[in-house]
């Protein structure tokens, strides 16, 4: 079948489910495009850079409402698209036709979401059984998420990742050799890129909590930056009550995408504007008030007939 | 203190130091025998303490009323405690005096006092340690399987709790002053012939109630959840009864457990303001000191053993660690905690 990616578009900026086969199809288009890219990308400012955005999906539309609607903006996502809020399946959907209707507009980066283990605990699973009846979809992304890209560099200067740094990761050149299409392991690089955080109080890397990854202090960052010429570190994957969090002067921000985070969290949430000529300024939000007047009709599980757009 | 060329007052052997020195003074919360059940559960959730040491106040010779330690009330004893009222309707002879005592309470209507089921799983009895025991004594008493004992002051009164974690933490921190520790953690896990063991598991659709009953039944404090080609999706453990506890008419015992798994990790995660991973695990050609990092660092008891496939083939626990560090000092523990043959089985 051709895919109509202008209207599969209509469709999920309408919040409507596309049918299952018209995912298959999509996420198989998604895949060919994914593979060709590296596990550092490249790109130019200006772009806009979003972090965890866990299926609030009309929190992702007032991103476009205050960021401008793609492609008249570039689009830079860290990753943890899918879990915890209710309509992961739409705003990954969402996400994946915007990728391919304007490839050089929209980055995705993979989060440690973006995975088989976390998401069968954390809610994808669960949406995609309600939504669909059956798991099939839930494989459709899970199959895609393995080609997501690991990081991005913003004009050879703006290192962007979904978690932090590895203890084995010392130039960007080892990053490029991993072999990233497979699931995310538990060790290792990729695991560290995803799982790891940042830590005021540390100097160098320590045993991570999460079980994952490690937390890293100044004089790693420091380090790496310096080694790979770089000015500043971008990531995401841990939840700001202001919406962002600036640390080690100024060398590394988190940018926190998914206001009232879990629809209870009361916290603010931010993009981060990367201009032409380097400056970084964080846009802060609130969620979107559809959350309100929407959200309370979908806690109880759906019994009526769902429509499928094709 | 006067310091000679080649004389350090810094100690290099582990086993003679003071076990009661790796603790402060800590207030601890203790619980009163005649308590009901019910409010001693609520009391280890309320004050987010996993054991209390539980005491009957007994008239001294000399007259006076003096507090005398009975045992320990954990969560192993809240599970056994609610799988045995759960069987009570099916309850027959079998069972020693004291859990026929409770049954036939509960059924009664009649409120079963802690200081009766505060060793109903014959896991954790009362263990206490004086103020010159030393760390090797102590790390024998950990190696058969219990978890925590109360440290006595020279006057009898409880100076705190020292855990199996908090010996594990002083020993990895410190494994550069000790030699012998040091070469331990360097080894992986299957040097150690370490990391394959029986595996109790359950399936993610069946009931919370079941993965209860398998802890009780084969004596262990987690069960691994398996989903699909039997890859491990998460763990209950048994300070997880908590969250049971907490629940409305303890409905949650009938959640499957994925279900159970998902919410305490969704809760968790938003408390924490970050998500873990649903499963902490390593390899067999994991070093000692790498798991033993992983569980310090993530606060866990245990990490499981996977193979390449994510499939569980063993569990590495803080009483196995025990084990090793005892071992290497020549000393091997008896009397373990595991089996279950000497007593009644709360199977559903």
């Amino acid at each position: 079948m051709t895919l109509d990616l202008d209207t599969c578009l209509e469709h999920l900026y309408e919040k409507k489910l596309l049918a299952e086969c018209v995912l298959k199809e999509i996420c198989e288009k998604a895949k060919e495009l994914l593979l060709r890219e590296s596990n550092v990308m490249h790109i130019q400012a200006p772009v806009t850079v979003v972090g965890d955005i866990h299926g609030q999906y009309y929190d992702l539309i007032e991103i476009f409402r205050i960021g401008g609607y793609c492609p008249d903006t570039n689009y830079l996502f860290l990753g943890d698209y899918v879990d915890r809020g209710l309509y992961s399946i739409e705003t990954i959907a969402l996400l994946t036709c915007l990728k391919l209707r304007y490839p050089d507009r929209v980055q995705l980066i993979r989060g440690n979401h973006e995975s088989r283990a976390i998401t069968q605990t954390y809610g994808f699973y669960a949406e995609c059984m309600r939504k669909y009846g059956s798991a099939q979809v839930w494989h459709y992304f899970t199959d895609m998420f393995d080609f997501l890209t690991l990081s991005v560099v913003i004009d050879n200067s703006i290192f962007c990742v979904h978690g932090g740094l590895s203890p084995t990761i010392h130039v960007l050149d080892q990053i490029k050799i991993i072999d990233r299409f497979r699931e995310i392991p538990h060790e290792g690089a990729m695991a560290d890129l995803v799982w790891s955080d940042p830590d005021p109080d540390k100097d160098d890397f320590a045993i991570s909590a999460r079980g994952a990854g490690y937390t890293f202090g100044k004089l790693v960052v420091d380090k790496f930056l310096h080694q790979n010429q770089m000015s500043h570190i971008l990531r995401a994957h841990q939840l700001c009550n202001a919406g962002y969090l600036v640390l080690f002067e100024d060398k590394l921000s988190t940018v926190w995408s998914a206001p009232n985070y879990c629809y209870r969290c009361g916290n603010k949430a931010s993009i981060l504007e990367v201009g032409g000529n380097g400056e970084r300024f964080f846009n802060v939000f609130d969620a979107a008030p559809e959350n309100d007047e929407k959200n309370s009709q979908v806690a109880v599980p759906m019994d009526h007939q769902i429509d499928y757009f094709l | 203190m006067t310091h000679r060329e080649g004389v350090t007052t810094v100690s290099h052997d582990w086993t003679l130091i003071k076990a009661s020195s790796l603790i402060d003074d800590q207030v601890i919360i203790e619980i009163d025998g005649n308590t009901p059940v019910e409010q001693a559960c609520h009391h280890l959730v309320k004050n987010n303490i996993s054991s209390a040491p539980v005491f009957n106040m007994s008239t001294s010779p000399h007259g006076n009323t003096v507090k005398k330690y009975c045992g320990m009330f954990d969560a192993g004893d809240v599970i056994a405690y609610i799988l045995l009222v759960l069987k009570s309707s099916s309850v027959n002879d079998t069972g020693s005096l004291e859990i026929q005592e409770i049954v036939q309470r509960a059924m009664n209507g009649k409120q079963v006092p802690v200081s009766l089921a505060s060793d109903l799983s014959q896991r954790n009895p009362f263990y206490s340690i004086m103020h010159e025991t030393t760390l090797l004594s102590a790390v024998e008493i950990f190696a058969c399987g219990t978890h925590r004992v109360c440290v006595l002051k020279p006057d009898g009164t409880i100076k705190g709790i020292l855990s199996q974690s908090t010996v594990v933490k002083y020993l990895y921190e410190h494994r550069r002053q000790f030699p012998e520790i040091d070469d331990l953690l360097n080894r992986t896990v299957r040097q150690l012939s370490l990391g394959e063991s029986a595996v109790i598991s359950v399936n993610a659709d069946s009931p919370v109630l079941e993965a209860l009953s398998q802890m009780s039944e084969h004596g262990v404090s987690s069960v691994a959840v398996l989903g699909h080609m039997g890859v491990i999706l998460g763990n209950i453990s048994m300070t997880d009864v908590k969250y049971v506890l907490k629940s409305v008419h303890h409905r949650l015992l009938w959640e499957t457990c994925i279900q159970f798994v998902s919410l305490i990790r969704t809760q968790q995660g938003i408390e924490d303001g970050q998500d873990r991973l649903p499963v902490f695990d390593v390899r067999l050609e994991t070093t000692l000191g790498f798991a033993i990092a992983k569980l310090l660092a993530t606060r866990a008891h245990r990490v499981w053993v996977t193979d390449e496939r994510d499939r569980p083939i063993g569990v590495l626990s803080l009483t196995d660690i025990m084990v090793a560090v005892a071992g290497q000092v020549g000393v091997t523990p008896t009397g373990t905690r595991r089996s279950s043959v000497s007593r009644p089985a709360f199977a559903i």
